[in-house]
C-alpha cells in the first residue's frame, strides 16, 4: 500500500498540485486580461472603462463571471446538443492543457518534452474545431458562416506560422521549448529573426480571432458569428477560451522571439530581476499589442485576409527560412 | 501499469471512434470520430516514444486535412444516407469477396515462413541514444539514406498542386478583384484636378 | 550516411529534367499560356540533352543512393528510347494543344517533363520504395494531363476513370509490396532476389503461398500500367476521352517505362520465382491478344480502336517476356522500337485530321480520303498494313522475332495464339484502309492541318517501318546491347 503511494500516489497529487496552480494563475491572469482589455480600450478612446464594482473597477472580472455563470442557458432546439456542447468546452480545455508545456523560468515547466513547441502547434492548430463545431451545431446561418470562415482562416494562418517556426527552429536546432529560449543568448538570431516577429504577430492575431480579423465573430456583419447562439457558461468558455488562447500565443511569441525569461538582450546588470517577472512583462508586452491593435485598425475584408496570408506571409516566410538557412550555412553557425 | 493501461485505453477509442466513421449517420459525425481517431493514434504513438510522428499527425491530419475535410462535409451537404441505398444491394457479393480474401489471408499468415536470410536483410535500426531525439534521427535517415526518394516525394506534391490548380482554376468573367498595386500605384493627380475658381464666375 | 555529392553526377539526367521542370513552371506562371509554345520547345530540347547525358555516362552497373537507385546498360537503353517517345510527344502535342479550346495551358509540357522523369525513376529503380515513387510521380503527371481539357465531359471523366482506377493499382502495388517484406526483411532488390532463392531452395523446395500473393499484387500494378487484360479496363474509355495528342502520349510511352520495369523486377527480385510468374506472364499475354483483336473488330472510335490494338500489342510484347530467354527480352525491345515508330506515325496522321476544325476520331470520317488527299491515305495505310503485320513492312518483322524467339522457347501455343489474334487484329487494320480507299466520300472533306513537326513525324516513321528490312541491324544490336546490360 505504502509502495503504491510513494510510486503513483505522491507524484500524482504534486502533479495534480501543479496543474491546479497553473490552471488558477491562468485563470486569474484571463479575468484581468479582460478588464486590462476594457481599461485600456478606454485610455485609448478617452473614455474611464470598468469603475465602479470595487476600487478602480478591479472587482469587474469576477462580477462578470457570476453574471455569466448565473445567467440560464438555452439550447436552440434545433441544434446537436452533444457538439453544440462540444465545442465551447474544446476550446476551453485547448486553451488551458497547452500551458503545460510553457517554460516560465528555468525548470518551471509541468512537463519539458522534447517536442514541445509541435505540441503548442498541435494544439492552437486544434483550436479551429471549437469554432467549427460551434457553427456548425448551431444551426444557424450566422454562426455557420462563422465557423467556415474561422475555418479557412485559421488554417490559412497556419501555413505561414509553420514556416516561421520553421525558421526560429533553423537557428536553435532543437524542439525543446527550454532549450530554444536558452539558444537566444546571443542576441543575432533575435535580430536575423526580426521580419518573423512580424509575421508571427500578425498571424496570432489571425489564429485567436482577435482584431483586426475578428471575422468568424464580426458583430456589424454575422451579430457574433459562430457565438451567436451560446449564453450564459457555455458562451462563458468561449470567452474565456479566447482570452486564455491571447495569453498563450503571447507566451509563445516571447519563447520564440523575445528570449522567453532572459533578460532584454541579454544583459548582466538586468539578471537580478527573476526570469519569471521577465517572461510576465515580455507576454503582458505583446498582449499590450493585441490590445493596440484592436483599439486602432478597423475589420479586415475577407478577400483582403485571404490574399494577406497567402500571397504576402506565405511566399515571404517561405523566402526567408530559405535566408535564414543560406547565412546559417554561409556563416556556418547551424546549430550541431 | 499506466503505460499498459494508457495503451488499451487509446486503443480501445481508436478502434471504436474507426467503427463510428463508417457508421453514423450524419457525415459531420463521421469526419469528428476520424479525428478522434487520429487524436488517439497519436496517443499510440507516443506510447512508442515516436513523440515527433505523434504530434506531426496531431499537426498535420488534425490541424489541417480533417478542417478541410470537415469543411468541405459541411458545405456540401451531401446526404451520404440516399448514397449508400444501393450499397446494401451489393452487401452479398462484398461479404463474399471479403471472406474469400479473409480465408486466404489466414491460410497465408498460417503458413508463414520467412526467408532465412531475413534477419541480415532487415535494416537495423540506427543506435538511438538517449542523446538524440527523435527528430534528429529521422533527419539523419531522411535525408541522406533515403534523400531520393524524399525528394521524389516532394516532385510528387509538386505535381499534385500543379494538378489541382490547372484542374479548377478559371478566369470568370465579369468577377472584380482588388488591385493592391493599381491602387497603390495611383496618385491624387491621376484623380483629381484642382482648379482655380475665381469668386463670382462659374467654371 | 551513404550519401555523397560524387554519386549526384551519376543521375545527372534526372536531376537536369527536375530543374528544368521547376524553372519552367516558374516561367510558366510568370508568363501566363501564351508562353506554351516556347515552353514545348524547351522540354523538347531538355529530353534530347537527357538523351545525350544519358549516352555519356558509365553504362556499367553500378547502385547509388543507398542502393535506391541502379545504373546499368538495360536501364540506360529503355531510358533512351523513354526520352526519344517524351521528344516524339511533345512534337505532336504542339500543334495540337495550341489549336484546341481551353487546351493550350503551360502546365502541359512540364506534366509531361515530370512524367518523363517518373519513368526514368521507375527505369533505374533499385528498391521498391523508389519503385513506388517513380510511379506516383508518373501516373499522377498523367491523370492531370488525361483530365486537361476541363470544357469536356469525355476529358474529365477519364481523368477520373484513370485516377480511380490508377490508384486502386497503386494499392495493390503496396499491398504487394508489404507481403514481400514480409517474407523477405527486404525491399532491395538484390537482397529480396537472394531471399526468394534463399526461399525456393529451403526446406519446403517451394515458394511460400504468401510470397507468391505478394508478387501477384505488385505485378498486377506494373500490368494495370502498361494495360494489358485483364487489367484494360480503363484503356478504351481513358484514350477515347482524353485529348488526342495526350492519348498519343499514352499509348508511346508510359508502357514502355512499365516493361522496363517489369523486366528488370521479374528478372532481378523475383528470378528464382520464375515458374510462378510465368504462367501469370503467360495468361495476362494471351488474355490482352485475344482481347486486343476481338473487342476492336466493333469499335468506330479511331482512338478506341487504338487503345484495343494497343492492348493486343502488349499481349504480343510479353510473349517475349514470359520465355525468359535473353533471345525473346531482344524481341521484346526490338518490338517496343517498332511499335513507337508506328504509334508516333499513326497519332501524326491522325492529330492532322481536322473536320469543320473539330479533330477527327470516327473512322467513317475517313471515308473516300484517297481520293481527296492520296498522299496521307497511302501514308496511313502502310502505317495501317505495318501494325497488321504484313510483310514486308516493320510490324511483320516484330512480330516475326517474338513468334521465333517463343518457337524457339517450346512455347508453342503462345506462338500460334499470337499469330491466330493477328489475323483477326488484320481484319481492322484492314477495315480502315478500305474505308479509305473504297467508300465514298462523306459529306465533308477532311482539311489537314499545317505542321511541320506532324509532318517531319510521319514521314520519319514512314521512312523507318518500310526501310528497317534493308536495315535492320541497328535495332537489333540496340535491342541485344540493352538486354545484355541486364543479364550479363
Amino acid at each position: 500500500m505504502m509502495e503504491l503511494w510513494t510510486t503513483y500516489g505522491w507524484p500524482l497529487a504534486v502533479m495534480l498540485a501543479q496543474i491546479g496552480v497553473i490552471l488558477g494563475l491562468v485563470l486569474f491572469f484571463v479575468a484581468y486580461l479582460t478588464y486590462a482589455e476594457r481599461k485600456v480600450l478606454g485610455a485609448m478612446q478617452r473614455r474611464q472603462g470598468p469603475m465602479t464594482v470595487g476600487p478602480l473597477g478591479l472587482l469587474q472580472p469576477i462580477a462578470d463571471g457570476v453574471k455569466l455563470l448565473s445567467k440560464e442557458m438555452i439550447i436552440p432546439s434545433q441544434a446537436h446538443r452533444v457538439v453544440f456542447l462540444l465545442a465551447p468546452m474544446l476550446t476551453f480545455m485547448l486553451a488551458l492543457i497547452a500551458w503545460a508545456v510553457i517554460p516560465v523560468s528555468p525548470g518551471w515547466v509541468l512537463a519539458d518534452i522534447n517536442v514541445g513547441i509541435l505540441y503548442l502547434f498541435a494544439v492552437s492548430s486544434m483550436g479551429v474545431y471549437g469554432v467549427i463545431m460551434a457553427g456548425w451545431a448551431s444551426n444557424s446561418r450566422y454562426a455557420f458562416l462563422g465557423g467556415l470562415r474561422s475555418a479557412s482562416q485559421m488554417v490559412s494562418y497556419e501555413v505561414s506560422m509553420g514556416l516561421v517556426i520553421v525558421c526560429v527552429l533553423l537557428c536553435v536546432g532543437s524542439l525543446n521549448l527550454t532549450e530554444i529560449v536558452e539558444a537566444q543568448r546571443p542576441a543575432w538570431m533575435q535580430i536575423m529573426l526580426l521580419p518573423m516577429l512580424v509575421v508571427f504577430l500578425v498571424s496570432i492575431l489571425a489564429e485567436t480571432n482577435r482584431s483586426p480579423f475578428d471575422l468568424p465573430e464580426g458583430e456589424s456583419e454575422l451579430s457574433g458569428g459562430f457565438m451567436v447562439e451560446y449564453s450564459a457558461m457555455a458562451f462563458a468558455l468561449f470567452f474565456l477560451g479566447e482570452y486564455a488562447n491571447m495569453i498563450l500565443m503571447s507566451a509563445m511569441t516571447t519563447l520564440l522571439f523575445l528570449g522567453g525569461w532572459l533578460p532584454p538582450f541579454n544583459i548582466e546588470a538586468l539578471a537580478f530581476v527573476p526570469g519569471f517577472i521577465w517572461f510576465g512583462l515580455k507576454t503582458a508586452g505583446v498582449l499590450f499589442f493585441y490590445l493596440w491593435t484592436r483599439a486602432t485598425f478597423p475589420r479586415y475584408r475577407y478577400d483582403q485576409l485571404m490574399r494577406l496570408g497567402w500571397k504576402v506571409f506565405l511566399p515571404f516566410s517561405l523566402l526567408w527560412v530559405l535566408v535564414v538557412s543560406g547565412v546559417l550555412v554561409f556563416t556556418d553557425t547551424l546549430p550541431q | 501499469m499506466i503505460l499498459a493501461l494508457s495503451f488499451y485505453l487509446f486503443a480501445a477509442v481508436l478502434v471504436v471512434s474507426s467503427v463510428m466513421v463508417i457508421s453514423a449517420r450524419n457525415p459531420v459525425h463521421s469526419v469528428l470520430f476520424l479525428i478522434l481517431g487520429f487524436f488517439n493514434a497519436a496517443g499510440l504513438m507516443v506510447l512508442l516514444g515516436a513523440e515527433f510522428i505523434a504530434f506531426i499527425l496531431v499537426i498535420v491530419y488534425v490541424g489541417a486535412v480533417a478542417v478541410l475535410f470537415l469543411f468541405v462535409v459541411m458545405m456540401l451537404d451531401v446526404d451520404f444516407t440516399s448514397l449508400r441505398k444501393g450499397a446494401m444491394q451489393y452487401l452479398p457479393l462484398g461479404a463474399v469477396i471479403g471472406g474469400v480474401l479473409l480465408f486466404e489471408l489466414i491460410t497465408i499468415f498460417g503458413a508463414w515462413t520467412f526467408a532465412p536470410t531475413i534477419q541480415d536483410n532487415i535494416v537495423n535500426e540506427i543506435a538511438i541514444g538517449d542523446s538524440v531525439t527523435n527528430a534528429e534521427a529521422l533527419g539523419r535517415l531522411i535525408y541522406t539514406d533515403y534523400i531520393v526518394a524524399f525528394q521524389l516525394a516532394g516532385l510528387i506534391l509538386l505535381v499534385a498542386m500543379m494538378g489541382a490548380i490547372v484542374l479548377t482554376l478559371r478566369k470568370r468573367a465579369g468577377v472584380r478583384s482588388q488591385k493592391v498595386a493599381e491602387q497603390f500605384a495611383r496618385k491624387p493627380s491621376d484623380a483629381m484636378e484642382i482648379k482655380k475658381v475665381t469668386s463670382g464666375t462659374a467654371l | 550516411m551513404s550519401f555523397d555529392i560524387a554519386s549526384l553526377t551519376l543521375i545527372l539526367p534526372e536531376l537536369f529534367m527536375a530543374s528544368a521542370g521547376l524553372l519552367l513552371v516558374v516561367f510558366g506562371a510568370f508568363l501566363g499560356n501564351k508562353s506554351l509554345a516556347s515552353i514545348s520547345w524547351v522540354s523538347f530540347w531538355v529530353f534530347l540533352a537527357a538523351i545525350f547525358m544519358v549516352l555519356a555516362a558509365d553504362w556499367s552497373p553500378v547502385t547509388i543512393m543507398n542502393d535506391m537507385l541502379i545504373l546499368d546498360g538495360f536501364g540506360a537503353g529503355f531510358k533512351i528510347m523513354v526520352l526519344a517517345g517524351m521528344m516524339a510527344s511533345v512534337l505532336l502535342s504542339l500543334n495540337f494543344v495550341i489549336t484546341q479550346d481551353g487546351l493550350g495551358r503551360f502546365e502541359y509540357p512540364i506534366l509531361m517533363l515530370l512524367a518523363g522523369l517518373g519513368m526514368l525513376i521507375m527505369i533505374m529503380s533499385n528498391n521498391l520504395l523508389t519503385v513506388y515513387m517513380g510511379l506516383e510521380l508518373q501516373s499522377l503527371s498523367l491523370y492531370v494531363l488525361a483530365a486537361l481539357q476541363t470544357k469536356s465531359l469525355k476529358s474529365s471523366e477519364a481523368g477520373i476513370k484513370y485516377f480511380v482506377l490508377g490508384a486502386l493499382a497503386s494499392g495493390m502495388f503496396l499491398f504487394g509490396t508489404s507481403f514481400v517484406y514480409g517474407y523477405t526483411g527486404s525491399i532491395e532488390f538484390q537482397a529480396i532476389g537472394s531471399s526468394v532463392t534463399a526461399l525456393a531452395s529451403g526446406e519446403a523446395q517451394a515458394l511460400p503461398a504468401g510470397f507468391i500473393l505478394g508478387m501477384v499484387f505488385v505485378l498486377i500494378a506494373i500490368v494495370f500500367k502498361i494495360s494489358a487484360a485483364p487489367f484494360h479496363m480503363w484503356t478504351p474509355d481513358v484514350y477515347q476521352g482524353a485529348p488526342t495528342s495526350v492519348t498519343a502520349f499514352f499509348a508511346l510511352v508510359p508502357k514502355v517505362a512499365a516493361i522496363a520495369l517489369l523486366i528488370r523486377l521479374l528478372h532481378v527480385p523475383f528470378a528464382a520465382a520464375v515458374d510462378e510468374w510465368q504462367q501469370i506472364i503467360w495468361f495476362v499475354s494471351a488474355a490482352s491478344m485475344i482481347v486486343g483483336a476481338f473487342a476492336a473488330l466493333v469499335q468506330d472510335n479511331i482512338k478506341r480502336l487504338l487503345a484495343y490494338s494497343s492492348i493486343g500489342h502488349m499481349g504480343y510484347a510479353l510473349i517475349g517476356i514470359v520465355l525468359a530467354t535473353s533471345y525473346g527480352l531482344e524481341a521484346v525491345v526490338a518490338y517496343l522500337v517498332i511499335y513507337m515508330f508506328m504509334t508516333a506515325g499513326t497519332f501524326a496522321v491522325i492529330l492532322m485530321m481536322r473536320k469543320e476544325d473539330v479533330p477527327v476520331t470516327s473512322i467513317r470520317d475517313l471515308a473516300g480520303l484517297s481520293s481527296y488527299q492520296p498522299a496521307m491515305a497511302y501514308a496511313l495505310a502502310i502505317l495501317m498494313f505495318s501494325m497488321a503485320g504484313i510483310p514486308p513492312l516493320a510490324g511483320f518483322f516484330g512480330k516475326l522475332y517474338i513468334f521465333k524467339a517463343a518457337i524457339e522457347a517450346d512455347f508453342v501455343i503462345l506462338a500460334v495464339l499470337g499469330v491466330l489474334t493477328s489475323v483477326v487484329a488484320a481484319y481492322y487494320y484492314l477495315r480502315i484502309i478500305k474505308v479509305m480507299f473504297f467508300d465514298e466520300v462523306a459529306n465533308e472533306e477532311i482539311v489537314f492541318v499545317k505542321s511541320k513537326s506532324l509532318r517531319v513525324l510521319t514521314w520519319g516513321s514512314l521512312v523507318f517501318v518500310v526501310g528497317f528490312i534493308l536495315m535492320p541491324s541497328p535495332v537489333l544490336d540496340f535491342a541485344q546491347s540493352v538486354i545484355s546490360g541486364l543479364l550479363g
